[in-house]
C-alpha cells in the first residue's frame, strides 16, 4: 500500500489522472468524493443543514448522493438528487470545516454541470444567467433596475409579501448618498492595478467601485483600463453552466492581459474566487491553461491589496458597526484578515463582533431567487446574529451579500443598513481630505 | 419523515465508514413531545427502532438494519443554564461545542470534548459515555450527567436522577448505546475554566521513548488535564490538511500535554513536564500558552480522525484499553502486527488512559487490502485482550466490536448483560442487535423479581421493565400504567 499521504489538490476534480473520455463531469471528480470519511464535522458549517435539519441538505449527505450516483446506486434524474444539490448554497463553509480536504466546491460545480447536461435549470436561472453572459442586454437590465430603484419603485414593490418583494428589497437597499468628493494625493506607485467592474457592482454599486479606485489609488496602487471585460463566470459555473464560464473567463484573461497590469483587483469576493480559479477551469485547454494559470496568480480581492500597503490610517469614524464575512472571501479564498485590516484603518470605529459570521446569509449568487425559501431561513438565522449586535451598519465586501443582508435589513426596518467595508475606508479618507 | 431510497443514503452509516444498513424509513421529530410520541407510536405497533443523533459515532451504534431510524438532531435547545448550581438542562440534539459556547459567559465549559465535539450531540455523547483528551483529568460523560428523562422503548417515561438513592439507574442508562431508551432531556454538570492552561507538544524520535515518558509522567503524581500521543503516520496527516499545527513530521511520536488549573503552582508542573519529557529522550519541548498557540496544538489532534482521508479512501477507526504501563509492549507489538500484515497503522490516542487509537487507512475496493486490515485488526484487539485491556474506551461495541465481546466476557457475564437490557426494554426493540451478541440473549419467562420504591414486590406484568416503571420516579406512563 501507499507510503506516502498525498494531500488531494482541487485538481483531483479535473484533473484526475484516470479521468475517462466521455465521463460526466462528476465521474471524473471521483478522487475528490473518495476522500469524504463520513466523520460529519462539516455538519454544524453547513446553513442549509442548520436550518432544515436533514443531513440530505448537509456536505455529507450531498456527497453520499453524488457519490450513489456514480456508483449507479442512484439515477442521475431522481429527484431527490437534483432538490438536494440545487439546496447547496456553493458557501464552502464545509471546505473550512473538513480534515480530509474534501474539494466540496468543486464537487458541486462538477454535479450540477452533471446534472444540467441531463436537465435543464430552471428557467428562471437559465434566464439570469442568459443575461449575465451578454453585456449589453445586462446593461439595459440594469439601468431599469437603477430606474426602478432611484425612482422608489423598487421601495414600494418590497413592500410585497415574501418571496414575490424580496428582489425588490434587494434592489432598493443598494440606493446610497451621494459619494463623498475627495481626490486622492498621489503616494508613491506601489504597483500597476486593473479592476474587475463586475455585473451587479458596476450596475448598482457604481459608487462603491469608485470608492475603491479613490482608496486603492490612494494606497500607492495605480490604476489601467481592461476594456473589453465581461461577468468574471462564477454565476454559470456554480449553476453548471461550465461552457458559458470558460467563455466569458476566456474573453477576461485575453482583457486584462492586454492591460499590462501586475494586480487584477475585485472588491467582488464571489468574482475574485471565480477568477483565483481560472487556472483549473482551463486546465484542460492546452490554448489556455498557462495564460489562465498566469492570470489566476495575478487576482487579488482589493482588501487584500490594501491590507499588503498598509493601509493608510483615515480619519475617526465613531460608528458602531459589525462585520460578515462573505462566504468566498472567508472559505473559498481563506482571506479571514485583510477585511479586517480594512476596518482597522478607520480610527474610533467600534466594530461587535459577529456570532457566527463565518455563516452563509443565504445570497449565493442566483441562489436566493431560485430557492428562496432556502435563502430565507439561512437569512432568518444570519439577521438573528445581526440584531444581537445592535449595529446601525453590517459591514461586507460582496455584491450578493450585501443586497441580502440589505434586503434583511431593508425588511426589518430600524434603519440599519449593508456596507462594503471600502465605502466605510472612503468615507473615513474624504473625512481626512476634506 | 423519509423514506425514498436516495434520501435514506445518508442515514445508512454513522462516522465509521464501511457499515452500512438500510433503515425502513427515517423521522425526526421537531420536539421532545413529538419524539416521545413517536417512541410510543413504534411501541403500539411492536416497531424496532434506532436512536441517532448526528452520526458521528464510530462503532456502527447508530445503525438501522430495516428498523427505524430515529433522528434526534432536531431537538437541540438548551433549556437553561443555572451558572450559581453550574448545570445546564439541554435536550439530546444540542451539539458538544455548541453547550461550550452557551455556557462560555459564566465562565464555564462542558468538560468532555471527544474529538468530534464540533459536531456529535449530547444525546449520542450519553448513550456512549463518550470521552475526550480532558477526560483524564476531568472524568468521561458519566461523571457530568447528573439528570436524564428518558423515554424507555415501551413509551413509560422516567427520571433517572444521580442523587436518587439505590442502585445507579442513571449509570446504568449512561454508555448502554441506545438500547435502553431515548433520552428527551438532559441535566449536565458545567465545569468552571481553569484559571491558567499550558499545553506542551513533546516530539521523540522513538515510539517507545513517547510511550515510557506518559507512564513516568503519571507517576510523579501530577495529573495533566490531557496526555495524548500522535505517531508520525498521524502527524505526516493532518500536517497535509487545513488544521496543520506545526507538529514536527520527522518525529517518530510527539506527545501534547495540556497541565491547568490555578496559575500558582502551575509554572512548577510544567517544568516537572518538561524535564521528564527531556530526560526520556523527547528532542525538543514547545510550550504554549497563548490561547491562539493553543488551539491550533489541539485542532491538528482533534481533526486527525478526519485528516486520515488524505491517505486512502476508507479507515478503519478502532478504540481499545490497556493498563497505561504496558503501552511501550503494546505499541511494539502494534507495529509489528501491522509489518506482518502489510497495512499502515496510524496512532493517534488518549496517552493518558491508555486509550489506544489504532486506525488503518485503506482502499477497501481492494478486497486483499480489506482482508489484510480486518486480520490485523483483529489481531491488535487481540493483544489489547491479552494485555488486561478491554476493547473500547469510549467508541462503544455497537456492531463494529460485537464480534469480540466473546473474547472479553464469559457467556454468563453476557447473558447478564442481556438480563440488565431487558430492565429498560423487554421487548428488545430499541437498536437491536447491538452490544451484545445475540446468541447470548436467552429467552426468559417474566418473573416475579422485581423490587419498586417501597421494598415491595410487585408483580412482573410485562416483563422486567415493569420493575423499573415502579422503581423509577415514573413522570408520564403514557396512559398505559
Amino acid at each position: 500500500m501507499s507510503t506516502v499521504a498525498t494531500p488531494l489538490s482541487h485538481a483531483g476534480a479535473s484533473e484526475h489522472p484516470c479521468a475517462a473520455a466521455g465521463a460526466t463531469p462528476l465521474e471524473r471528480a471521483r478522487v475528490g468524493l473518495d476522500s469524504c470519511v463520513h466523520c460529519g464535522f462539516c455538519l454544524q458549517a453547513c446553513p442549509t443543514y442548520l436550518s432544515l435539519e436533514d443531513e440530505n441538505d448537509s456536505p455529507r449527505g450531498r456527497l453520499v448522493l453524488m457519490r450513489a450516483v456514480v456508483d449507479g446506486r442512484v439515477a442521475l434524474d431522481d429527484p431527490d438528487v437534483a432538490t438536494h444539490l440545487s439546496r447547496c448554497l456553493g458557501c464552502r463553509g464545509c471546505e473550512s470545516a473538513c480534515p480530509s480536504g474534501v474539494p466540496y466546491g468543486h464537487l458541486l460545480e462538477a454535479a450540477r454541470e452533471t446534472l444540467a447536461a441531463k436537465k435543464p435549470l430552471p428557467l428562471l436561472a437559465r434566464a439570469i444567467l442568459w443575461v449575465f453572459a451578454r453585456p449589453g442586454v445586462l446593461r439595459v437590465a440594469l439601468w431599469f433596475g437603477r430606474m426602478a430603484r432611484d425612482t422608489g419603485i423598487a421601495g414600494e414593490l418590497a413592500r410585497l409579501p415574501g418571496a414575490l418583494g424580496f428582489p425588490f428589497a434587494m434592489l432598493a437597499s443598494t440606493a446610497r448618498a451621494a459619494a463623498p468628493d475627495w481626490t486622492p494625493r498621489a503616494a508613491r506607485t506601489r504597483a500597476t492595478v486593473a479592476t474587475l467592474d463586475g455585473c451587479v457592482m458596476e450596475g448598482l454599486f457604481t459608487g462603491v467601485n469608485r470608492a475603491t479606485e479613490r482608496v486603492l489609488a490612494a494606497n500607492g496602487y495605480s490604476l489601467c483600463a481592461a476594456p473589453g471585460q465581461q461577468c468574471c463566470g462564477a454565476l454559470h459555473i456554480h449553476a453548471g453552466d461550465a461552457a458559458t464560464a470558460r467563455e466569458l473567463a476566456r474573453a477576461n484573461i485575453a482583457a486584462f492581459e492586454a492591460s499590462g497590469a501586475t494586480f487584477v483587483a475585485t472588491n467582488s469576493a464571489g468574482c475574485g474566487a471565480m477568477m483565483k480559479e481560472y487556472g483549473q477551469l482551463l486546465a484542460s485547454e492546452p490554448a489556455w491553461r498557462d495564460r489562465a494559470r498566469a492570470f489566476s496568480t495575478k487576482v487579488r480581492d482589493a482588501s487584500e491589496l490594501l491590507a499588503e500597503a498598509g493601509p493608510v490610517i483615515g480619519a475617526p469614524l465613531p460608528r458602531r458597526i459589525t462585520y460578515d464575512a462573505p462566504c468566498h472571501l472567508e472559505h473559498a479564498q481563506k482571506l479571514s484578515a485583510p477585511p479586517l485590516q480594512v476596518l482597522a484603518a478607520i480610527p474610533s470605529l467600534e466594530h461587535v463582533p459577529l456570532d457566527d459570521r463565518e455563516q452563509c446569509c443565504g445570497s449565493a449568487g442566483i441562489f436566493n431567487l431560485i430557492e428562496p425559501d432556502v435563502s430565507e431561513r439561512v437569512l432568518a438565522a444570519k439577521m438573528r446574529c445581526i440584531s444581537a449586535t445592535n449595529a446601525p451598519v453590517v459591514a461586507t465586501g460582496n455584491p450578493g451579500c450585501l443586497m441580502q443582508i440589505g434586503a434583511g435589513l431593508w425588511r426589518e426596518g430600524r434603519g440599519a443598513v449593508a456596507r462594503h467595508p471600502i465605502e466605510l475606508l472612503d468615507e473615513s479618507y474624504a473625512k481626512r481630505e476634506g | 419523515m423519509l423514506e425514498r431510497p436516495a434520501e435514506l443514503l445518508v442515514y445508512e452509516s454513522d462516522g465509521l465508514p464501511g457499515y452500512h444498513r438500510t433503515p425502513s424509513l427515517a423521522v425526526f421529530p421537531a420536539s421532545a413531545d413529538e419524539a416521545l410520541a413517536v417512541v410510543r407510536e413504534l411501541a403500539a405497533h411492536g416497531v424496532p427502532f434506532v436512536p441517532r443523533g448526528a452520526g458521528t459515532g464510530l462503532s456502527g451504534g447508530a445503525l438501522a438494519d430495516g428498523a427505524v431510524l430515529l433522528g434526534l438532531q432536531r431537538l437541540k435547545r438548551i433549556i437553561d443554564i443555572d451558572p450559581v448550581r453550574r448545570v445546564a438542562r439541554v435536550e439530546p440534539g444540542v451539539v458538544n461545542a455548541t453547550l461550550t459556547k452557551a455556557a462560555t459567559k459564566h465562565a464555564l465549559h462542558y468538560a468532555p470534548d471527544p474529538s468530534s465535539q464540533t459536531a456529535c450531540t449530547l444525546g449520542g455523547n450519553l448513550a456512549e459515555n463518550a470521552g475526550g483528551p480532558h477526560c483524564l483529568k476531568y472524568g468521561v460523560t458519566l461523571n457530568h450527567v447528573v439528570a436524564a428523562k428518558v423515554a424507555l422503548p415501551d413509551g413509560t417515561v422516567v427520571e433517572l436522577d444521580a442523587d436518587d438513592g439505590g442502585y445507579d439507574l442513571l449509570g446504568a442508562f449512561v454508555g448502554s448505546e441506545g438500547c435502553f431508551g431515548v433520552a428527551l432531556e438532559l441535566t449536565v454538570k458545567l465545569t468552571p475554566n481553569p484559571e491558567r492552561v499550558v499545553t506542551l507538544l513533546a516530539d521523540f524520535t522513538s515510539i517507545d521513548d513517547a510511550a515510557q515518558t506518559v507512564s513516568a509522567i503519571i507517576a510523579t503524581g501530577i495529573l495533566p488535564a490531557a496526555l495524548e500521543m500522535m505517531d508520525q503516520a498521524t502527524v505526516g496527516a493532518v500536517e497535509a490538511s487545513i488544521y496543520a499545527a506545526g507538529y514536527p513530521t520527522d518525529a517518530a511520536a510527539v506527545l501534547l500535554v495540556e497541565v491547568d488549573g490555578a496559575a500558582a503552582g502551575l509554572d512548577e508542573d510544567v517544568q516537572a513536564v518538561d524535564g521528564i519529557c527531556r530526560t526520556h529522550g523527547a528532542r525538543d519541548v514547545r510550550i504554549a500558552t497563548e490561547p491562539a498557540a493553543r488551539a491550533k496544538l489541539w485542532q491538528g489532534r482533534k481533526k486527525a480522525f478526519g485528516a486520515m482521508g488524505r491517505i486512502a479512501p476508507h479507515l478503519v477507526v478502532q478504540d481499545a484499553v490497556v493498563p497505561r504501563t504496558k503501552l511501550p509492549s503494546l505499541l511494539a507489538r502494534i507495529a509489528e502486527i501491522g509489518a506482518v500484515n502489510n497495512v499502515r497503522v496510524c496512532n493517534v490516542f488518549h496517552a493518558g488512559d491508555g486509550n489506544l487509537h489504532p486506525n488503518i487507512p485503506y482502499d477497501a475496493s481492494d478486497r486483499a487490502e480489506s482482508e489484510r486490515v480486518h486480520a490485523a485488526m483483529k489481531q491488535i484487539m487481540q493483544a489489547c485482550i491479552d494485555a488486561g485491556g478491554t476493547i473500547t474506551g469510549e467508541h462503544g461495541v455497537g456492531l463494529d466490536k460485537l464480534a469480540y465481546m466473546d473474547a472479553l466476557f464469559t457467556a454468563d457475564t453476557l447473558d447478564g448483560m442481556c438480563r440488565l437490557r431487558d430492565v429498560f426494554d423487554p421487548a428488545r426493540r430499541a437498536n437491536p442487535g447491538k452490544v451484545v451478541p445475540v446468541r447470548y440473549c436467552r429467552e426468559r419467562r417474566p418473573n416475579r423479581q422485581m423490587v419498586d420504591g417501597g421494598g415491595q414486590m410487585v408483580e412482573g406484568d410485562g416483563g422486567a421493565g415493569a420493575g423499573l416503571r415502579e422503581a423509577a420516579t415514573v413522570v408520564d406512563r403514557g396512559g398505559r400504567a
